[in-house]
Formats: structure tokens, sequence, C-alpha cells
């Protein structure tokens, strides 16, 4: 008895021996420790970039533009509160908040949606862009003296393309020119202009200029000389002061590099597969599988169309084009049937009358489903989803014929002028005769017949008739690049976009040029004044 | 500090004691004189066998223990003498022998005894001594019937604790609010503690719990730190006990749910009505199909549950054992909607060296199933939404047997998509505990507690050719498989210590915990699949993975919780109490210098009916007066916020290549740091003539500094738009009462009735901190979502959460068109509104809950009923602004042609206006129970047997026109009644109670 009485003590003290022991290793050995253990992410002080790392980060300052065509995007953007693209209610909806309306109306306030997403566009691009070049400048990314140069070069060219956007949509923003964590401050549009112009002219002597695979979607000499010609062509708009002679300068390098022509077919250059089209200077590629994001295709077709093209996804049928703008084409023009969908549309597989298409769009408040003619100038594919193949041609070699003519048109070169704009135009009439046009035609007036329309299509409210100097040029302009995410900025610098009356649509003064900087960003940012007029 | 354990050590030392004495009695039975042998059996209160209880004969050394049976034998010495019966929680009974041989005893519970030991952080405190606000509600009066989780349990019975169950999907839990929302970020999910180890609300089923603890105030939840700030809910589990009977007890119920109320959208009749008064429709209603089906009732059904739960319980002196096993097989209201589940726990106790050293072992494992209708979720509200928008004369099937579909804009039939999905989410939890005590001497004890924590899940998920997402969408079948796995460590060492020295009793708690989480996890989808026959179980026989169709995913990632803490009690001659507690923890989600706070608590309390002046007062059995503050936490939410990753994301057309870029993961915020609530409570607690009216009365005053919150910041500089950060401070105030009241108590009859009530204040104070600063004091949050598109609320500084914020309508043109009035009076159609003329409309918090629970016992029959409600809130009724409109192009509600303020029938869009937001205040007949307790013997085999028949949500007063105005009260956009919301369900069960 008492043997097994000591043999508890003793059994006793053991385990209360263990205790302490067990205790005192989970309290000291390692069990203060709080490092957090990563797993499926890289940590940015243990990265050490390779050569393959040099694209990857230099991607992301690339990857922002696909915005350019996702849901209220640029492409909304630009088109929504110009006189082509209308989204009207429609029985399946589309009122969406007023949204679409007060695009149509501009009567857009900070909260608007739009104008926010090209704002966030552009600054990750920007903000990206920055980070690449610290990441060189610090001697983070292993890059030869060489490739830092060109790289840096290509960057500030591509920063410069996304303030360009700025620049035109918000004006007054902040200027940043580096990577750190400063409270951005406000520039007025002025200096937003100068700053553009300065960083291309540096740096378009050291960007790349061979045109080929290797530099297709990206900022190349071709392309920063491009944006500069854009800049320029739009110069009185940005400062009151025109630079016509300066946008055909820029115009003219990219001419005479013989690095692009005119794409034979019109609408090549807007295929499924018209990555390396002749007249590329600039695409954004999109991918179904690797790069989605072309998604404006389901805002403009019908639901009914997956039948049309044996499409895999559903489109949601909102937008469709201004009667009045279909009505400006001239009839022996294949650009109107290259660019709209119209009357009957047939089933893909057996050819039987889907639905038919009208162009009346009584109002922007009703709309029945198949008013209103569709963009139909992005090839839609068989199997088509919600995103597609076709890269969008940001910067085209048209553009550049078509600002070199506006240029000479502008500066009395009429006749010069005229010759290119025919040349761009023989390939969509099938009789050479009807593609001529003369420098004085180009002078004239719009043909577009401005005005409210009443729910019958005739003028409501005529509005402001008076002749439109070179409208006629603007017309051109309209037909040749019709939704390619750019009408807002043409009816602005022919004076349009302020002074007309279009569908339901009367004009609400020149602060509606450019648009209010987003509620979000204001109250982020107290460096920030709203926009004039808002 | 467990001050149950100085009780049960007394015992058992003293049966240790006895036991030689006892060895002598048997022994020497032969030699003692004038013997006298007396027998009989000891029950309890509810007429069980007690066992281990202390039979002595007064004056002297003789004494037994009853055995198993309650049965006892002992041997007096004389006729006069005096038998003192004696177990812990009972009224002590002595009886003198006289001439008997037998005596049968009945104990009476000691309430002043029992009903005094609370749960508190790591250990346990007599009701007396509390000076925090903690509330204890004990299986005898949990919420009876179908109830979702351990929370349903103790709905409306707790002051300021809020436990509402807004969804009928069978799957998904309550949810709960205590003291209003003090985070932005951190929810309102209090911290859960099943046995000591934080766990769910699902950990153990409902009916194998034996208690639950509220610790409400930050006093009390100061020790446990980071994850005080809501709250914590000690879940104790039934137990066995040293030397009893084996039992065997079960409980089961069957179960019948209904959808607890229909929208009253147009059935065919009713369209054709509308069509013949010339009203014409696009899209769905757009003609007549010829049919007449109700899509609602064609996709539900009454719901029919069963649950099973068995626990057995024996124990020797050194072992005792606790083991259950519960089924619980629910059906929910829509088609495929279920939940099983099987749980089994056991815990074995043990104790050595004379109930020096204690351990316990035990385990917990359960397996879960259900069916998705959803990607890995239950309920798919897409296919809801389907079958009320639904034209009501089309049919569910075409002529050729196939599903009615037509191209319409987000348009399917939802029985086609229910019968052409497959689907089920499996869940397996094991958890093992292990903890050993030592009492190193009277004063001292040492304790230490190990558990490990698994989780795993498969999911799976097909829709098959015949689905929409073939037929209309080219899918060519669509399967999903999928895992994810949880593995945890727990671990945790005290030191207890207690002594009395005179009047004083002081305890004291030293520990350290330590926590850590490691979540994995995997999936893949794939398409094109050649046949139906596989479902998703051979995802690589689709050819989307070629195409480039298939996803694929992976992750991993673990957190870190490391903490020490300490507390003190002091307790002066019963009437001056003190408790203070201090802990310093660590989290590893926070940045490297921010990553230990410190979270201390301190409370008084002086029980003024133990004061010399208060003698006199007889009718008073307890007054007390409690104060306390404490510092609590909120843990980020996510791992890794502070910490500077790079991830790889999209595609980039590289010389023809597409490579993926690479782009930090986050804005990660180096300076992240706990959320800190500090939190004043005073209380006071009284009980009056003989605790037949009983009650406490709360006053809390919360404040949230610091508060985690994803930061809308500019880009530049910053890479994102938001960043995790410490910017908000929140002001919660607000009184619960609690009054337990016996209005009737015979000895046929007794009626108890127990009432709460409680409000809540709440107040943004700011939402800009030095480093952060909004420009506007506000920023919107919730979203109607399409085709309105705008958001619901505003949080705003200067005013309280869930502030609704819209147009306010006041009237309607001839035309139909809303007009609404301006923050500045004007009144204007809506047509010509803009945002700049929102305002507030309401808020979605009420402003004050209460419930009356009542307890009716007569003879053998029990009888509950339980009233809860709310007051002074708004809800927006989603489903009137999106359904109750005639120009949608979809079915509507029959009251869409009602004319609106009585002047026109709407001939508007859709808008998100005030005519939509409704009062909520409501009243609740949520619980009935009624019950029968078979009289003692009526079955031999039973020890005890209950029959009972009970109704949950049965009938709901209230002004509110939706389905239930108990609607999602959580996050920053509280009051939103979603439109595919799973409805609630009144459900009847019948159960049976029997002890073997």
């Amino acid at each position: 008895m008492k043997n097994f009485i000591n043999q508890m003590a003793f059994f006793r003290t053991k385990v209360l021996f263990l205790l302490i022991v067990v205790s005192t290793n989970l309290l000291f050995v390692g069990c203060t420790d709080l490092e957090e253990e990563v797993f499926s992410e890289v940590t940015e002080d243990s990265f050490v970039p390779g050569d393959s790392d040099i694209v990857a980060v230099m991607a992301s300052a690339y990857t922002p533009l696909r915005y350019i065509m996702d849901w209220q995007g640029y492409f909304d953007l630009q088109e929504e509160p110009a006189d082509m693209l209308i989204t009207p209610t429609r029985p399946n909806g589309w009122d969406d908040g007023g949204t679409y309306k007060r695009m149509h109306f501009h009567e857009w306030d900070n909260t608007q949606w739009q104008p926010r997403n090209t704002w966030i566009t552009c600054f990750n691009g920007i903000n990206s862009v920055n980070r690449v070049i610290l990441q060189i400048e610090s001697g983070q990314l292993p890059v030869s003296e060489e490739q830092a140069v060109s790289i840096t070069s290509e960057m500030r060219a591509l920063r410069a393309l996304y303030y360009s956007m700025l620049l035109d949509t918000h004006g007054n923003v902040p200027i940043i020119a580096s990577y750190s964590d400063e409270l951005p401050v406000q520039s007025p549009r002025s200096d937003v202009y100068d700053f553009v112009v300065a960083e291309l002219t540096e740096v378009i002597p050291t960007l790349q200029e061979n045109v080929d695979q290797s530099t297709y979607g990206r900022m190349t000499k071709w392309a920063a000389y491009h944006v500069l010609a854009k800049v320029f062509l739009n110069a009185e708009v940005y400062t009151g002061t025109a630079q016509w002679e300066k946008s055909l300068e820029a115009c003219n390098m990219i001419i005479e590099s013989g690095e692009y022509t005119l794409s034979s077919d019109y609408s090549d250059i807007f295929g499924a597969n018209n990555e390396g089209n002749s007249e590329m200077v600039f695409a954004v590629p999109y991918d179904q599988i690797y790069a989605a994001g072309f998604g404006a295709h389901m805002k403009m077709m019908l639901p009914d169309h997956r039948l049309v093209f044996d499409m895999e996804a559903q489109p949601w049928g909102g937008s469709s084009c201004n009667p009045q703008f279909i009505d400006s084409y001239e009839p022996t023009d294949n650009r109107l049937g290259d660019t709209w969908l119209m009357g009957d549309q047939l089933n893909a597989n057996d050819g039987s009358v889907v639905m038919t298409l009208t162009k009346e769009m009584p109002s922007i408040y009703n709309c029945d489903f198949t008013q209103g003619f569709r963009c139909g100038k992005y090839e839609i594919e068989p199997g088509a989803t919600g995103s597609l193949n076709n890269d969008f041609p940001f910067l085209r070699y048209t553009d550049v014929l078509m600002m070199k003519a506006e240029c000479l048109l502008r500066t009395g070169q009429g006749d010069v002028a005229a010759q290119i704009v025919t040349e761009v135009r023989e390939r969509s009439f099938d009789n050479a005769e009807d593609a001529l046009v003369t420098g004085a035609e180009l002078q004239g007036d719009t043909t577009v017949r401005y005005g409210t329309l009443a729910e019958d299509g005739s003028i409501a409210e005529a509005g402001d008739r008076s002749p439109v100097p070179f409208g006629r040029f603007l017309d051109e302009l309209g037909w040749e690049f019709a939704a390619e995410a750019r009408r807002r900025t043409d009816l602005i610098r022919f004076g349009v976009y302020q002074t007309k009356n279009w569908y339901n649509h009367t004009p609400q003064g020149s602060h509606t040029t450019i648009f209010p900087i987003g509620l979000e960003e204001l109250n982020t940012n107290t460096n920030l004044d709203q926009n004039p007029g808002y | 500090m467990d001050l149950k354990k100085p009780l049960r050590k007394r015992k058992i030392n003293r049966m240790a004691k006895k036991w030689p004495l006892l060895l002598l009695v048997l022994f020497g039975i032969g030699n003692v004189m004038a013997q006298q042998k007396v027998s009989g059996t000891i029950k309890d209160p509810e007429g069980m066998f007690a066992a281990g209880v202390s039979v002595s004969e007064r004056g002297t050394s003789n004494g037994v223990i009853s055995n198993f049976d309650g049965e006892y034998e002992i041997t007096v010495t004389s006729p006069n003498a005096v038998l003192v019966f004696s177990y812990v929680g009972f009224i002590t009974q002595e009886i003198p022998v006289g001439n008997r041989n037998t005596i049968e005893v009945v104990f009476e519970e000691n309430l002043q005894e029992l009903s005094e030991v609370v749960v508190i952080g790591y250990g346990t405190q007599r009701r007396e001594e509390v000076t925090s606000a903690i509330a204890t509600v004990k299986s005898k009066d949990f919420i009876q019937g179908n109830v979702k989780d351990a929370a349903q349990l103790i709905q409306g019975k707790v002051a300021g604790l809020t436990v509402s169950a807004p969804s009928g999907d069978p799957t998904e839990g309550t949810q709960i609010n205590l003291r209003g929302i003090s985070s932005i970020t951190g929810g309102t999910g209090p911290l859960v503690l099943v046995d000591g180890v934080p766990g769910s609300l699902n950990t153990v089923a409902p009916e194998d719990i034996e208690s639950i603890d509220v610790l409400k105030d930050g006093s009390a939840t100061a020790i446990y730190g980071t994850r005080g700030t809501n709250g914590v809910i000690i879940i104790t589990t039934k137990k066995g006990n040293y030397s009893i009977k084996p039992t065997i007890e079960y409980n089961g119920y069957a179960s019948v749910s209904t959808i607890a109320n229909d929208l009253d959208f147009l059935d065919a009749g009713q369209l054709r009505e509308k069509w013949a008064e010339g009203y014409s429709f696009n899209g769905a209603n757009l003609q007549d199909f010829g049919s007449d089906t109700d899509w609602v009732d064609a996709i539900t059904r009454n719901a029919y549950s069963q649950v099973h739960n068995l626990i057995f319980r024996g124990g020797s002196e050194t072992t005792n054992l606790t083991a259950s096993l519960n089924f619980r097989d629910i059906e929910g209201i829509f088609l495929k909607s279920d939940n099983k589940k099987y749980t089994g726990r056991v815990s074995v106790n043990h104790n050595m060296f004379d109930s020096r050293l204690k351990t316990n072992m035990g385990f917990i494992v359960s397996e879960q199933s259900f069916n998705t209708l959803g990607d890995g979720t239950s309920f798919n509200p897409y296919i809801y939404r389907q079958a009320l928008i639904r034209n009501p004369t089309e049919p569910i099937k075409n002529e050729e047997g196939n599903w009615y579909e037509r191209d319409v804009y987000f348009y399917d039939n939802p029985v086609g998509y229910i019968e052409e999905t497959v689907g089920e989410n499996r869940y397996r939890n094991v958890r093992f505990d292990a903890s050993m005590s030592y009492d190193i001497n009277d004063n001292l004890m040492v304790k230490g507690l190990y558990t490990r924590k698994g989780n795993s899940n498969i999911r799976g998920f097909y829709q098959t050719k015949n689905h929409v997402s073939t037929v209309k969408y080219g899918q060519d079948g669509f399967a999903s498989r999928g895992t994810d796995d949880y593995i945890g460590n727990y671990g945790q060492i005290t030191l207890d210590y207690d002594q009395k020295f005179g009047k004083h009793k002081v305890t004291g708690l030293i520990g350290y915990n330590y926590e850590d989480n490691t979540n994995e996890g995997f999936w893949a989808t794939n398409r094109r699949f050649p046949t139906d026959g596989f479902t998703y179980n051979n995802i690589g026989s689709g050819q989307g993975l070629q195409e480039g169709e298939a996803g694929l995913g992976s992750y991993k990632n673990s957190d870190k919780l490391i903490a020490f803490f300490a507390r003190v009690t002091y307790n002066f001659d019963e009437r001056y109490l003190l408790m203070a507690s201090l802990r310093h923890e660590g989290s590893s989600r926070f940045g490297n210098d921010n990553k230990w706070g410190s979270f201390p608590g301190v409370s008084v309390g002086w029980r003024v009916d133990q004061e010399s002046f208060m003698e006199n007062a007889t009718w008073l059995d307890d007054l007390k007066l409690r104060a306390g503050f404490g510092v609590t936490g909120i843990n980020a939410g996510d791992n890794y916020q502070a910490l500077s990753g790079l991830t790889y994301g999209d595609y980039f057309l590289y010389d023809g290549q597409w490579i993926r870029e690479l782009v930090p993961s986050r804005n990660a915020n180096p300076n992240l740091r706990w959320e800190k609530k500090e939190e004043v409570n005073l209380g006071l607690d009284f009980g009056i003539l003989n605790d037949r009216i009983s009650g406490s009365v709360d006053y809390y005053n919360r404040r949230t500094k610091d508060a985690l919150f994803n930061y809308s910041v500019p880009t530049p500089p910053y890479f994102y738009g938001t960043i995790a950060a410490n910017v908000a401070e929140i002001k919660n105030t607000g009184l619960e009462f609690l009054l337990n009241v016996t209005p009737i108590k015979t000895d046929n009859f007794q009626w108890t009735a127990n009432l709460t009530y409680s409000t809540n204040k709440n107040e943004i104070v700011s939402l800009s901190n030095d480093e952060f600063q909004l420009t506007n004091n506000f920023f919107d949050e919730g979203y109607t979502g399409e085709p309105i598109q705008i958001s619901t609320h505003r949080v705003q500084e200067g005013q309280p959460l869930g502030n609704f914020f819209g147009l306010k309508s006041v009237d309607i043109t001839d035309d139909g068109i809303w007009l609404i009035e301006t923050p500045e009076g004007e009144i204007i159609p809506a047509t010509e509104s803009t945002t700049e003329d929102r305002q507030v409309l309401g808020n979605g918090l009420p402003q004050a809950y209460f419930s009356w629970n009542n307890t009716i016992a007569y003879k053998n029959w029990d009888f509950n009923l339980n009233l809860r409600g709310a007051l002074d809130y708004q809800i927006l009724n989603f489903s009137r602004m999106f359904y109750e409109n005639p120009t949608i192009s979809y079915n509507t509600l029959d009251s869409a042609y009602d004319r609106v303020y009585g002047k026109a029938v709407l001939n508007d869009v859709q808008r998100f206006v005030s005519y939509y937001v409704e009062d909520g205040d409501f009243l609740k007949i949520d619980n009935v129970t009624i019950g029968y307790t078979l009289p003692k013997n009526a079955l031999k085999f039973t020890q005890s047997f209950r029959i009972y028949a009970s109704g949950l949500n049965l009938a709901t007063f209230t002004g509110y026109k939706g389905i239930d105005p108990e609607v999602n009260r959580d996050g920053l956009a509280p009051g939103n009644d979603d439109r595919d919301k799973y409805p609630s369900t009144t459900t009847f069960s019948l159960g049976i109670n029997f002890t073997l």
C-alpha cells in the first residue's frame, strides 16, 4: 500500500513535470511567432524578377486598355453622348436607372459610371506605367541599358496615350509622372495637353520603328505619332489654339514610313481575325479565351441575333442607330450595310427570317425590340460568346489619312484633301465615280438633318440649323468611323456636340464637352476640384 | 476559475474520507450492538434515481453512498439516529430513523446553489459574483422544434441578442446581432465556443446542448480580446457525471414546413383578364400560350423533415462517458432543397490520484450533404425569380415533351432548370479534444487543452444537355467540381488560483492561447461532354478543356492568433465584487509593427441585499449593482492585407504569345491594426418575493475606434481603388431589460413569464482619420441590381447605419409618373429627377426589440408560447419595387394594377422611391409548444417520457406587405428585402423525448 502511494506520488511528480515541460515548450519555442506564411502569391520583398518577368510587369500597363469595349467603357463614353448610338428603354428594360438617357441628354452628374470607368481605365494604366518605370529606374528589373531606354520610352508613350484620352474626356486631371505615395494634384487642361505633346516628342526618337508581330498592340514610333497628330488635331478644343500644321506633320511621318496601307476590304479591319491587318497602327488585342472584354456587341445585338449568327451567348439588345444618321448615308455607300444590321435577320442554319429590324425608333422612352438598326460592324463568328476575338482598331491608318485630309481642308487645300478622302472612299463604293468627292463638297454643310425627332420620325424641334463648317467632312468621318469610340470627339471639334439637336437630345451648354470628375474620385482626393459647370 | 470544482472536490474528498468508514461499517458489522438496518432509494426532483448521495448518521462517522440505482443501505446504532442525506445542488435532508427500516428520499433542488454557476471566459462563476452582463439559458428553456442552429434555441430569450432566421434555406443558419452593429467590415457574428474551443453554431447538434451562456459586454468579453467585440456565445454540451446510473436519452421529431406567406402574382386567369381589359405587355406576358401554370407551386412542396438524437451517459467514480448520435434530414420548400447531417460525439472524463488529475478526451465528427442548384450553393435565387416572373399561361413542357423555353432576356423555365441540374455538396468535420488538469494543491490548478480541428468538403455540379445552359447557350453540358480543406490547431494552458482569507475571496488566472488555421482548396469546371451519363463524375471527358473553355484553380492560406491573458477576481464579504482581466493578443493578419494589441477589462459589483442595513428587507432576495468597462477587438477579415504581394493577372499579347501580367495583389496596408471597441456597461440585478419576480437592467455605451473598413482611395497613388484600413468610429448605446415573473405557482400549476426589451441607437461618428480623408462625409452602399441600378443606402457621419437613401415619392401624375419631393421641398416628376434629389427615407435597423416567453406547467402538461417583435424600422420591399409595375416585361404582382396613391396606375419605369420603403414593425407568434409527460411508472422501462407538438414562425402581425418583415439586417445595407430571398417558412413538429 505504501509502495503504491509512493509510486503514485512519483507518478504525480512526473505528470506535473511533463505538464510544465510541455507548457514551457509551447510558450517559448516559436509560439509567439506571427509571421505570415504565404502560399499562393509572391511577396514583394522576396520576389526576384527574372527575364520573363520584364514582359509580365510591363503587361500590366497595357491590359487596362481592354476596358474600352467592356461594359460602360470608353466605347460607350464616346458613342452614347453622340448622335449615332442610342439606348432607348425597350420591353426587356434598358432604363437602368436612366443612365443611357442621361448620356443622350448630356445630363450626367458625378455619379455617372461611363466617365468614371474611363477615368479608372486611364489612371490604372498610368499607375502601372509609373510602376514599371520606377522598377526600371530603381534597378528592380533585370534590364540592360538598351532595354531600359526602349521600355521606358514605350511606357511613356503609352502613358501619353492614356493622358490623351483623359485630356479629351475630363480635361483637368492630375499629371502623375512618377510612382509615389503623394496625393495627386490637379492640372489645368492646357498643362495636360503640354505634357502629352512634350512626352511624345521626347520619346519618339527612341521608340521602336518596326511594324510586325513583335510590336503588334504596342506603342511604336508610329503609334506615338498618331496620338500626337490626334492631340494636335483637337488642339483648338483643348487649348484654344489650332495646330493643323503640326498635326499634318505628324501624319506625314507615319505616311512616309511606308509601314501601313489601306485595307483593301473595309470589313476586314473589324473581322474576328483582324490581327495584323495592314491598317493597324495601334490595336487593342482581344481573345475569347485569353483576353476577354470585347463585349460591346452584347449591348447592341438582340437576344435573337444568337440564332442569326449562331452565337453561343444571347445578347441583351439595347443600343441601336439614330435614324437621322442612317438617313445621311449616300445610297451607294457600302459602309451603310457593312456597319449596320438592317431589315430581315436570317437564321444562320435554315435561312428563315428570325426578325425584321426597322429604322424607326419612336422615343428613347419607348422602343420595341426590333426598332432601330444594330451595329454589325464587328464580325460575329459562329459560337461567339459574350467576349469577341476581334481586336479593337484603336488607331488605324485610314484615320491618319483622314486627319491629314482634315488638316489640309482646314488650311485651304480642299482639293488635296478631297483626293485623300476619295481614296479612302473607293473601297466602299462599287462604282468609283460614286466615291469621288470634291474640296468644295467637303467644305459644305452636314447632310445629317439635325433636330429632335417626334415619335413618328418627323422633326419636332429643329434647333440650331446653322451650317456646320466642313460638316460634309464630319459626315465622312461618321460614315467611315461609325461605332469606333470616337464620334463624341469629332462632334466636339466640329462644334455640333454643344449646339445641335438630335433624336431626343437638345444642347446643354459647352461645359458638357468634358465630363464631371466622379464623386468617388472627388471624395477620396481632396486636391481635386470639379470641372466647371458641374 | 471553476467554482464548481471546490464543491465537487469537497464532496469527493469527503467521499474518499468516508470509504474507510464504509469499510469499517461493512466489515465490523458483527461487532456493533443495537444495530438497525435502514435501506431505501433516493430520487431527484425529476424522479431520476440519484447515485453518489452521501447518507450519514448525524453525529457519528457512520456513512455510506448510494449506488447507481439510487439505493442505499446503512446500519444505524440506535432508533434515535438521524440520517443526513446530502448531494451537491440539492437541499440537504435530515430524517429521524425511528423504527423504520425503509426510508425513501426525494430531493428538492437547491435553487440557491444550482442557478449559480455561470460560464465565463476560461472558467465559471457563481451568479451572485458576476459583475458583467452575462445571460444563461438552460436546455429546459430552449425553443423546441425544428431549429436551424444553436442560436435559434435562445431566440428571444436574451435581451439585446437578436436572432433571426430570414432565410428558409435548410442549409442557412440564423443571423445574430448583439447590441447593434459595432463593426463595418467585422460583421455581427459573435465568437462561438463549444466546450471552450472556438467553433460554430453548428459544431454540435442543438439537441446535444445543455446550456448557452452569452457574454454581452466588453468587461466580460475582454478576456477573448480579438474576437470579443460581437459578444461571446459559450455552448456547453450535455455531459455525464461521475457515479451515475447509465442512461439513454432519445429526442426526436418529425416536422412539416410550408412557405410562410405567398406573393400574389397574376395567375393565368388574372393575366387573361388584364389582356381583356386592354393591357398589352412585352416580353414574358406578350401573349397567351394556352396553359395554366402556377410556377411557384411547380417548384415548391410541403417539406418533411426528421431529427433523431441519442445520448448515452454513464460513469463510475473515476471515469464517465457521454456519447451522442444525431441525425437530421431536413427538406426545404423548394424541390431538391435539403440538408442531411450526421453528428457523433464522444467525451470521456477520467479522474486519477484522488481526483487531483482530471483528464478529458473527446471527439466530434459530423458529415453533412445537400443538393445544390447553384454551383456550390444550395439555393439558386435565379430559379425562384424565374418562377415568380414567368408567364402563367405557358406550359411547363411543350408537345414534344421538352421544357418549354422562349428567347426572352433572362427568362428560363424554372422547372427545367431544377430538373436538369444535379449537384451535391458534402462536408466532413472532425474535432479531437484532449485536456488535462492537475490540482497542485488546494489553491492552485494547472490545466492544458489541445484541440485539432479539420473540415473538408467536396462539391459536384452538373447541368445536363437539356438545361438552358446548353439549349440556349451552347455549353453542351457543364460540370464543376471543387474541394476545400481546413485544418486548425488550438491550444491553451492556464493556471488557476483561489484562496479565502476570512471575508476576502480571491481567484486568479493566467494563461496562454495558441491558434492557427490553414485553408486550401481546388476546383475545376469543364463543358462539351459526350454524354449526360457521367454528370460531374468524369470531368475530364468534356472537350472544353481542349478548347480553352475549362476553368481551374487552387489556393492556400493560413493565419495565427496567439494570446497571453490574466484575470483576478476579488470578493469581499459577498458584498463587494471586482473582476479585472487583461489579454495581450497578436494576429498574423496585421502589419509587422501592429500585430499585438492589449485588451483590458474591469468590472465591479455591489450586492446591496447583503448589506446589514438591508437585513430587514426579507422580501428582497437579490439586489446587485454592476459597472464594467472593457476593450475588445475585431481581427482583420482576410489574410495578408498588410502584406505586399504580387500575383499573375490578365493576359497580354507579346510577340504573338499571351503572357500573364504581374501585378500587386492588393493595396497593402502595413499599418493595419486591431479594430478596438470600448464599452461601458452599467447593470442592476434584482430578485424579490422568493425570486417570483427577478430580472436585470443593463445600459451600454460602445464606441468602436479604428474600425476596419475597405476604404476608397484614389488611384494613383494607390494601385487599387480600396484599401483595408482602420478608419471609422461608430457609437452604439442601448438599454436592455429582462424580467422573469412567476405569477402563479401552485403544486399543480405554474406559469412563468420572461420578458425582454432592448433598444439600440447607432451613430457613425467618423469615417476619416489622419491618413484617410473623405471629401464628403459619406459613401453609398447597397444596390438594387438590374435594371434599376442604384444604391439603396447612405453611410454618413453623424447618422445611424442603415439609412435608406433615395427619391421621396409623394404623388403620381395623371399619366402614372412618380412625383418626387426634392430635399428642398420642390415637387418634380421622377423623369426630371437626378441623384441630387435623393434623401434619407428611413432606416433598416429596428430601434427596439421585445419578446415575451411564457411557460405554463399544469400537472403533466407543459405549454410554451413565445412572442417576439421589433419596432421602429423600415424595409425596402424589392418585390414590390420590381414587380408592382405594369410596364415591365415580366409577370407582375396583382397589386401592380392598383391605383398608386388612389390616383393613377403606375406608368413609369421601375424606380427606387420611398413608396416601396415600408414600416417593418411586427409581432410574431414564434414558437408554441405543447407537451405531455407520462406519469411516473406509466412505462416501466423509461425514467421519463414526453411527447410534444410545436410550431415555429406561426403568425406575424405586421403592416409590411412582403413575405416576412424579418429580413437581412447584416452588413451596411440592412433592411433590403431582396426579391430573390429564399422565403421563410412555417414549421409544425411532433416530437418525443424519453430517457431509459
